[in-house]
């Protein structure tokens, strides 16, 4: 009796211990044999990379992280086991990253050519290679908490900026607005009314002056060949004095014609002046007409703000949600 | 009533004394190692061997039971494969060595306090004394030995049942393949959980084999006291248990967590 039961008892205490041992080991993949290949890359931080972390080549899990310690100058040395038949690439770099939301990181193998295209991973690379020896140089990115942390403070500063919008652009504000660009364009049509008719008034008056001018100075030439005529004809003192008199209003009707065309002239800048300003107030009141342009597209469409509005009510729930429940959307810890 | 809080507190303090004066008697006598070590595997089997049924049997309701309540717990963002982690966890670290402790201090508490109670009562325990046998070194040094080296066997074994009920029943009843289970199994396993769980029930073994033995060799007053010995033995067990696992927790975990 008393040797069955040394037998019992030893048989299950070995028992026991070869199935939670050999438990233990499976479950945590220890690799007993000693076959793998051993790669270490180097960091300037693991984040929350642990020993028994998957190793990840092209997707595909190749190993695993078997030692994490302290190196030389504040680096963090991190060796891997690798299976022997996984080649690796050529310039490869080893980069750590989260695997999923919820605090598992891994290291990911590539190649140094396929890195996210971020001046601060580049510079990390750059940063472990120099006098890393045998090492592959490591960059860690970025966690989730530090990304959420980024995404609040954009979320924080879009709310901001839309609260100030909706402060600034409020209903009356957009009412106002779209009654003074519908004013402005009335205005604007009628003053082109305007100036279109006095434009043409101005052509006219301009033409008939022209051709008064023209038809006194003919006069003039007419009447000082009479003069001439006369003068020389005639010597007595009485119509010589006639024809000189006749010369000066002459000479001063040229002077009153030569202002008239000074006059005719800045009336014929002015009128170019016009023509430009108007053209311009009709090509912006055509593209607001069209619906192109911010103006335009505030004036002809009225989902923009709405749209405007909308966004402004999300983005305040999403931050007070996210403000309120901050575990919904980070950092999930089960235990 | 001043006079009932002072004779409570009186009797308190003459309990905890003479659980401590038992506790240095066992010490002192586990030196007389030729009395008590021919015991020690007629007790281990006892103790340890014959309750692995029972041990195995809770288990595997517990870790089927585990897998379908943590489906259950588990929607929206978390994946499914977290059933694995949570059953690990679960029956590795608490509910393996906890509910196995607590149906061992029924079985095996209160079978020590009515064997050493009917002893007692039946004078075989000053029989062993007339005749210059240590009764510390022949009754309770080979239980308690026993019961702290077998627990953990008992129990490291209830965890690998739990776990694989827990598996099965995930693959079986749960909308869940093999490969998702053991993905989450590994996600965060570390044998930190395992020595944790095993130390644990070493302590629940001695707590129970001791309590048990005590409570039966102060057993008195023919079969009533006997049977309020081994009543006694199972009470003073599980709260002890109870106490116990709170203890590991915040020494433990609470250290390793900061």
């Amino acid at each position: 009796m008393k040797r069955t039961n040394d037998f019992v008892v030893g048989l299950t205490i070995l028992l026991g211990t070869l199935t939670i041992v050999g438990t233990t080991l499976w479950v945590k993949q220890t690799d007993l044999r000693n076959k793998h290949e051993r790669i270490t890359a180097r960091f300037r931080d693991v984040g929350s990379v642990r020993v028994g972390a998957a190793v990840v080549l092209r997707g595909v899990n190749a190993g695993r992280v078997q030692r994490i310690e302290l190196g030389r100058d504040g680096w963090v040395e991190v060796t891997m086991a690798l299976d022997p038949s996984v080649p690796l690439p050529t310039n490869p770099v080893v980069l750590l990253n989260e695997s999923s939301l919820f605090g598992e990181w891994q290291a990911t193998i590539t190649e140094e050519s396929a890195i996210p295209r971020d001046e601060a991973i580049s510079r990390q690379i750059a940063d472990a290679r120099k006098g890393a020896g045998e090492a592959l140089p490591g960059a860690t990115l970025p966690d989730i908490a530090q990304l959420t942390a980024v995404a609040g403070r954009i979320a924080g500063d879009v709310a901001s900026v839309a609260s100030r919008v909706e402060v600034a652009f409020d209903d009356q504000a957009a009412r106002e607005l779209r009654g003074s660009i519908k004013n402005f364009a009335t205005l604007s049509a009628a003053l082109a009314q305007t100036v279109r008719v006095q434009s043409s008034n101005l052509d006219k008056l301009s033409a008939d002056m022209r051709l008064g001018m023209n038809r006194l100075a003919g006069s003039a030439e007419t009447v000082q060949r009479v003069a001439e005529r006369i003068d020389s004809s005639t010597a007595t003192g009485e119509v010589r004095r006639i024809v000189s008199d006749v010369a000066i209003a002459a000479a001063q009707l040229k002077e009153a014609s030569e202002e008239v065309r000074t006059m005719s002239k800045q009336l014929g800048r002015s009128q170019g002046r016009l023509e430009s300003l108007l053209s311009s107030t009709d090509s912006v009141m055509d593209k607001i007409n069209a619906g192109q342009g911010s103006v335009g597209l505030l004036v002809n469409d009225p989902r923009l703000y709405r749209n405007s509005d909308s966004l402004v009510t999300e983005l305040r729930s999403l931050v007070q949600d996210f403000k309120a429940n901050p575990k919904k959307y980070v950092n999930v810890r089960v235990f | 009533m001043i006079a009932a809080i002072g004779r409570t507190f009186r009797e308190g303090v003459e309990e905890v004394g003479r659980a401590g004066g038992f506790v240095a008697e066992s010490a002192g006598a586990s030196r007389d190692m030729r009395t008590w070590l021919p015991l020690v595997t007629m007790h281990a089997r006892m103790l340890g061997v014959d309750s692995l049924p029972i041990a195995l049997f809770i288990a595997l309701f517990t870790g089927i039971v585990l897998a379908l309540l943590a489906s259950y717990s588990i929607t929206g963002a978390v994946p499914l494969y977290f059933v694995g982690t949570l059953v690990e966890k679960t029956i590795t670290m608490e509910l393996a060595p906890v509910l196995t402790g607590l149906a061992l201090a029924g079985r095996v508490g209160a079978n020590i306090a009515a064997e050493l109670g009917t002893m007692r009562v039946t004078e075989q325990i000053d029989a062993l004394e007339t005749l210059s046998y240590d009764p510390y070194a022949y009754l309770v040094v080979p239980r308690v030995i026993a019961g702290t080296a077998m627990f953990p066997i008992v129990v490291g074994l209830a965890m690998v049942v739990g776990i694989a009920a827990g598996w099965g029943a995930s693959i079986v009843l749960l909308d869940l393949s093999s490969p998702d289970f053991v993905k989450g199994l590994r996600l965060f396993f570390s044998a930190f959980d395992v020595r944790y769980g095993l130390v644990k029930s070493a302590s629940f073994g001695a707590a129970v084999t001791l309590i048990g033995c005590m409570t039966g060799m102060r057993a008195n007053g023919g079969a009533q006291g006997v049977g309020q010995a081994a009543t006694r033995a199972v009470v003073y067990s599980a709260i002890t248990i109870l106490v116990l696992d709170a203890f590991w927790a915040t020494v433990w975990l609470l250290g390793k967590s900061r």
